[in-house]
C-alpha cells in the first residue's frame, strides 16, 4: 500500500495538483498552468445540451457512443484530417481525450512491451504505460531543434519488444508539430518494424505560421496500424464535458470498444449531444478562439524574447516550453516561487520529464491583458531569483 | 503488410474471456427492453434547471478529480443516512458511472492484495473490469436459495485460505437479494479477524423495501470497506453516468490518481444534475417505492402463472427468474428481452428490470405458453 502510494506521490501530476491547489488561494492569481481554455463553452453548444436534458435524458447509448455522434466524428476526421473511417465500427466515443489516451495504451501494449515516446511529453502517457505494465522508451527532443522528434533516433530506439510509437502533434508540452516529411518517415519505420502508432491530435486545430499537421492515418499504409485520438476539450472549450474519441481500423477498434465498456461503460448522453452540436453547428466560435490563441502566442513570444529567454518555437498547440536553465534552479522551485511571490502559475518541466528540470511550460489560455500582467510578474520573479533574493 | 504486432495484441485481447464478458445496457434501449441495469425514470424539471444554470454560468471547465465539493458532501451525507456509515466528503470519489467505480476499486484496491474473491454470480462488470489487467481471482461459492449471494461459510473458507480482498454485492445485482443484519455482522467479524478488505457494491440499496444493512456501517470510520454507489437511482439520470466510491482516506489517493489518469474528472453537467437530484430525492421516494412495489406484484403474479420461479430478492427494481415446472419456454422467451443470467454466472436465470411493461411481457409469455 504505502509503496504504491509513494510512487503515485512522486509523479508529476501530483506536483501539478499541489500548485493548482495553492493557486486557488490567491484572488489575483494569473494561471498560465493548466491546459484549460479561459473561454467558456460556446452558448449554442450549452443550448443543445439543455435541449437534450429535456428530450433525450433517458436515451440508451452503446459504450462506443451514439450513432449520430459517431457519424459526425467520422465526417470531422475526414474533413480535417483526411482519415476515412466507418462510423459503425471505427469510432469509439470516450470520456475526454484522457480516457481515449488510456484506452489507446491499453489496446496496444501489455506487460513487458515497449512504446517509443518522444520526450518531453504529456505525462499521462507515462502513467498509463505504468498501469499497463509496459515500458516507455524515450527519444529526446530539444529546443534548438524546435523539439523535433528525429526519425533517425526513433529508428535506433526500436527493439524486439517495441510494439508502438507515440506521436503527439501538436505536442504538449513543447508545442512542436511533426512535419509531413517526418510523419511519412516515422510511418515508414512503423511499417518496416511492424509497430502500431498512437496519434494524439488533440491540438490539431492550432497550427501556426506555415507549419502543417499531418495525420499518419491519412497516409497510405497508415490507417491499418494507427489509433488516432481527438477531443473537443481544447478546440471547443469543452474540458468539463469530457468528450473525446478514438478512430482506427475496425479490428483494433473492436478491442478498444471492449476496453471502453470495461473501464467505464458509456459516455453521458448529455455530453454526447453537446458534442454533436459542437461538431455539426456553427464553427465561428472555434475560429474566433483559434485566432485569439494565435495573437496571444505572438504576445507571449515577444515578451520571452524581450526577457532573453530561450524556447522551442511553438509551431502549434497552446503552450510554450521555455528554457530557464539560466536560473540554475530546479523548475519546480522556480514555479513555486513564481506562484508564492508573484501569484502567477506556470508548470515546471520536471512534472513532464525528470530530465526537464530546467524548463517551464506556459499556456496562452488567458486574456491578453492578463497574459501581459502574468509575464511582467514572471519577469519580476526571475529578476528576484537571479539577484539571489 | 499485415502487422504481426497488431495481430499479437488482437489475439491477446480476443483470448481474454473476462474482458469480453458482455455487459447489460445501462438504460433500456426501448420500452420492451427489460435487460438494463437501471429503470427509465422521469427527470424532474428542477434537475434540468440546475444543470442548465451551472452550464450557463460557465461550469464547463475541468473540476476537481474526485468531484465537485458539494456533491461529494451530499453523497457522503446520503450514504451515511441510508447505510449508517460515517463518511466525509474526503472519502468520496465521484465516478463517470458505476462501471468506472467498479474498475477503479477492483484495479487500484486490488493492487494492494495478491488475490480478490469474487462471487461466482455477480454483475458481469466486475469480471470485465478484472479482465483489463489480470488479477488472481478466487471464486466465492454462492447460495442459489439465497438469491445467489455468496454463502458466509464460503467467504470464511476463502479468507482462511489467504484471500484478503473480497468483492461483494448486497443487494445482488442479479436477484436483488441482500444480506441480513446478522449476515453482515458475520462478514464484518470474519473480515476483521483476517485483516481483510471488502469492495462492497451497495448500488441497489435504495431499492430495498425496508431497512438496509451496509457493511460500511459496522466500523465508525470504515477502514476496510470501499462502498460503491449508483448515486440516486430512479431520478432519471441513468444515461448521465453517475457513480460514486466511498472509501477509507488512505485508499483515496491511489484511486484519485488513477481517475486523473483515465478521465481527469466526471462531466460537470452530470455532477450538477446529481447535486440537485440528491436534494429532492426524498420528496417522492415513498411514492416511487410504492409504485415499484405495485409493478413488482404484477410481475410476480404473471411469473407464477407462467411457471416461472422467482429467485429470492429484496430490491424492488429487478426480478430474477428461473424455469419452474413447464416454464422453460416462457423463460426462453424472456431471455430475449431480459438480461441473460449466464453473463452473471447463473445460466438458468433471466433478470428483468421491473416496470409495467415488464409485467405485461410476463403475462404475454404466459399466454403464448398456454396457446
Ligand atoms: C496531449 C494531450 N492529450 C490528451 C489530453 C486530455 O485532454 P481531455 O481529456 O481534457 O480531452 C491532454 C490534456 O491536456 C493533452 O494535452
Amino acid at each position: 500500500m504505502s509503496k504504491n502510494n509513494q510512487k503515485q506521490e512522486d509523479q508529476g501530476t501530483n506536483l501539478l495538483y499541489k500548485l493548482i491547489g495553492e493557486a486557488r488561494g490567491y484572488d489575483d492569481v494569473i494561471v498560465m498552468g493548466r491546459g484549460d481554455p479561459d473561454f467558456d463553452t460556446p452558448p449554442h453548444i450549452v443550448a443543445a445540451a439543455e435541449e437534450a436534458m429535456i428530450h433525450r435524458h433517458a436515451e440508451y447509448t452503446p459504450p462506443a457512443g451514439l450513432p449520430p455522434l459517431r457519424e459526425a466524428i467520422a465526417e470531422r476526421v475526414k474533413r480535417v484530417n483526411n482519415i476515412d473511417v466507418d462510423p459503425a465500427t471505427e469510432v469509439v466515443v470516450t470520456n475526454g481525450g484522457q480516457e481515449a489516451l488510456f484506452l489507446m495504451v491499453l489496446a496496444t501494449v501489455g506487460p513487458g512491451d515497449e512504446m517509443i515516446v518522444p520526450e518531453p511529453n504529456y505525462n499521462t502517457y507515462a502513467d498509463s504505460l505504468d498501469f499497463a505494465g509496459a515500458t516507455k522508451v524515450e527519444v529526446q527532443t530539444w529546443p534548438h531543434e524546435d523539439f523535433r522528434a528525429d526519425p533517425a533516433l526513433v529508428r535506433a530506439a526500436v527493439t524486439e519488444r517495441t510494439r508502438a510509437l507515440l506521436l503527439v502533434s501538436p505536442n504538449n508540452p513543447c508545442a512542436s508539430v511533426i512535419s509531413p516529411a517526418d510523419t511519412r518517415e516515422l510511418l515508414d519505420i512503423a511499417i518496416k518494424r511492424d509497430l502500431m502508432i498512437l496519434s494524439d491530435e488533440i491540438y490539431d486545430l492550432f497550427v501556426y505560421d506555415d507549419f502543417v499537421h499531418t495525420s499518419p492515418a491519412s497516409l497510405p499504409g497508415g490507417k491499418e496500424r494507427t489509433l488516432t485520438l481527438n477531443a473537443l476539450s481544447k478546440s471547443y472549450s469543452m474540458t468539463g464535458w469530457r468528450l473525446g474519441w478514438i478512430t482506427g481500423p475496425a479490428d483494433l477498434m473492436a478491442r478498444v470498444a471492449e476496453l471502453k465498456a470495461a473501464i467505464s461503460g458509456g459516455v453521458s448522453v448529455i455530453s454526447q449531444y453537446a458534442g454533436l452540436a459542437a461538431l455539426t453547428g456553427p464553427q465561428e466560435p472555434v475560429e474566433m478562439m483559434a485566432a485569439a490563441y494565435k495573437r496571444r502566442r505572438r504576445l507571449v513570444l515577444d515578451a520571452l524574447d524581450a526577457m532573453g529567454m530561450a524556447y522551442g518555437l511553438p509551431q502549434g498547440g497552446q503552450f510554450v516550453f521555455a528554457d530557464i536553465g539560466f536560473t540554475g534552479m530546479d523548475s519546480a522551485e522556480v514555479a513555486q516561487r513564481m506562484l508564492t511571490e508573484q501569484h502567477v502559475l506556470a508548470y515546471p518541466g520536471s512534472a513532464f520529464s525528470k530530465d526537464r528540470k530546467d524548463y517551464l511550460r506556459m499556456t496562452f489560455l488567458q486574456p491578453e491583458d492578463k497574459l501581459i500582467e502574468g509575464l511582467e510578474r514572471m519577469k519580476v520573479a526571475m529578476q528576484g531569483i537571479m539577484a539571489g533574493r | 503488410m499485415p502487422s504481426a504486432s497488431k495481430a499479437f495484441m488482437l489475439s491477446w485481447h480476443n483470448a481474454n474471456r473476462a474482458l469480453n464478458t458482455p455487459l447489460p445496457a445501462q438504460t433500456a434501449r426501448h420500452g420492451a427492453d427489460f435487460s438494463a441495469d437501471e429503470i427509465i425514470s422521469p427527470l424532474d424539471e428542477r434537475v434540468i434547471a440546475s444543470a442548465s444554470e451551472a452550464m450557463e454560468a460557465g461550469q464547463t471547465h475541468y473540476v476537481d478529480v474526485p468531484g465537485i465539493g458539494p456533491l461529494r458532501e451530499a453523497l457522503a451525507d446520503y450514504l451515511n443516512r441510508a447505510g449508517g456509515s460515517a463518511y466525509e466528503a474526503g472519502n468520496i470519489i465521484v465516478t463517470a458511472g458505476m462501471q468506472e467505480a467498479r474498475f477503479l476499486t477492483i484495479q487500484k484496491i486490488g493492487e494492494l492484495f495478491d488475490s480478490i474473491g469474487v462471487p461466482a454470480v455477480a454483475h458481469p462488470g466486475a469480471r470485465k473490469a478484472l479482465g483489463v489487467r489480470r488479477r488472481n481471482i478466487v471464486s466465492l461459492p454462492v447460495d442459489s436459495a439465497r438469491g445467489y449471494l455468496p454463502a458466509i461459510d464460503g467467504i470464511a473458507a476463502a479468507l482462511a485460505e489467504g484471500c484478503r480482498l473480497l468483492y461483494l454485492e448486497s443487494p445482488s445485482r442479479l436477484s436483488g437479494a441482500a444480506y441480513t443484519a446478522d449476515e453482515v455482522a458475520a462478514i464484518s467479524q470474519l473480515v476483521g479477524e483476517h485483516d481483510a478488505a471488502v469492495i462492497w457494491d451497495q448500488g441497489l440499496a435504495p431499492w430495498i423495501d425496508g431497512d438496509y444493512n451496509s457493511l460500511a456501517a459496522l466500523e465508525s470510520t470504515p477502514t476496510r470497506v470501499a462502498a460503491l454507489s449508483d448515486g440516486w437511482p430512479g431520478m432519471g439520470l441513468s444515461s448521465w453516468f453517475l457513480g460514486a466510491i466511498a472509501a477509507p482516506a488512505d485508499w483515496i489517493p491511489a484511486m484519485q490518481s488513477q481517475k486523473q489518469i483515465m478521465a481527469i474528472c466526471t462531466a460537470t453537467a452530470t455532477q450538477y444534475a446529481a447535486l440537485e437530484a440528491g436534494q429532492i430525492y426524498n420528496e417522492r421516494r415513498d411514492e416511487r417505492l410504492a409504485q415499484m412495489r405495485r409493478q413488482r406484484e404484477g410481475a410476480l403474479h404473471a411469473a407464477a402463472a407462467a411457471g416461472l420461479e422467482v429467485v429470492a430478492g429484496a430490491a424492488l427494481n429487478i426480478l430474477a427468474l428461473r424455469a419452474g415446472a413447464g416454464g422453460e419456454a416462457a423463460l426462453a422467451k424472456l431471455r430475449e428481452s431480459g438480461a441473460d443470467g449466464a453473463h452473471f454466472g447463473a445460466p438458468d436465470t433471466v433478470r428483468l428490470t421491473i416496470s409495467n411493461a415488464a409485467a405485461a411481457a410476463l403475462r404475454d409469455a404466459t399466454e403464448k405458453e398456454t396457446e
